[in-house]
């Protein structure tokens, strides 16, 4: 007799997307972060008449 | 400039990657399906019932994790060592780490089968332990990177380290011939056919190219990540 035991599958597929969603999101979040600040340094290091003529 | 002072140009920093990853997006869009696939139209075996599907994204994480994630942290960590580039150094941390994710699963997904199967969560059995063992060492090497500030010495010892902790790849996979095991044999990567009905062979090879698109993707997205660290740090040291 087969046995019924999809709640368990559910169980484990659902962890098993968390855990992956949780992880692109914590890459995501990352990159979002660095990407912050290495736009604030471009900035703070461009020429002070670049950055008047870029305003 | 005096004569005999050279000007040496700094290399041109990487472009600053954008926040969108199509790659990322197709991954997750085909994991989806293959969730469709295996739960609504891959048939339910006889004995295990329902659970038996649970190998479709348990055995194919497992593989990659094993396989393409850890071999891949030990060659280049190999050929960092070798060669010295920090890109090779950056393939490494990036593949252990989307490797870990992988294994992370791996561990939470076997355990629920388990219990429907063998009636308990956790067994101490060959295979089980040494694949924690495994994820307790990544996550140590990880833990290393992060402790060590000099940029060098941080890559040498996470080599090293990587290229020990990929010995237990082999032994995770002969495991289940060299010990009395729970754990069930290999159902592909064994020396005869295949032992899967075409129906669920076809759903694993699905579902096994879908979890490879999804750590090319993860790892890429991992690697424009370290890559972008370093050149800010190398930036914020040169302003300090």
């Amino acid at each position: 007799m087969t046995p019924d035991n999809a709640s368990y599958t559910t169980a484990a597929y659902t962890l098993a997307a968390i855990v992956y969603l949780a992880y692109v999101l914590s890459l995501k979040v990352r990159l979002r972060r660095l990407r912050a600040r290495a736009i604030a340094l471009e900035a703070a290091e461009r020429p002070r008449s670049e950055r008047v003529a870029g305003a | 400039m005096t004569s005999g002072q050279l000007s040496v140009s700094p290399p041109p920093p990487p472009p600053i990657p954008s926040q969108r990853d199509p790659l990322v997006g197709v991954a997750l869009l085909g994991i989806a399906a293959i969730y469709v696939r295996a739960l609504a139209f891959t048939p339910i075996e006889a004995r295990q019932g329902a659970a038996q599907k649970i190998m479709y994204i348990h055995a194919t994480s497992a593989f990659i994790a094993l396989y393409v994630a850890f071999v891949l942290m030990a060659i280049a960590s190999a050929l960092y060592l070798w060669l010295k580039d920090e890109k090779l150094d950056r393939v490494a941390e990036s593949a252990a780490e989307v490797g870990l994710c992988f294994t992370t699963v791996v561990l939470v997904t076997g355990p629920i089968w388990g219990k429907t199967i063998w009636g308990a969560w956790w067994t101490w059995d060959a295979r089980l332990t040494a694949t924690l063992f495994l994820w307790f060492i990544i996550l140590a090497y990880l833990l290393l990177r992060g402790a060590v500030e000099e940029r060098g010495r941080r890559a040498r010892y996470s080599a090293v380290l990587g290229i020990l902790a990929s010995f237990l790849v082999p032994f995770i996979h002969l495991s289940v011939y060299l010990f009395r095991t729970l754990h069930p044999m290999p159902i592909l990567l064994k020396p005869s056919s295949p032992s899967l009905p075409n129906e669920m062979l076809v759903t694993f090879l699905l579902s096994f190219a879908a979890f490879t698109l999804l750590f090319i993707a993860l790892l890429r997205l991992r690697y424009r990540i370290a890559t972008l660290r370093d050149y800010v740090a190398d930036r914020e040291q040169e302003r300090a």
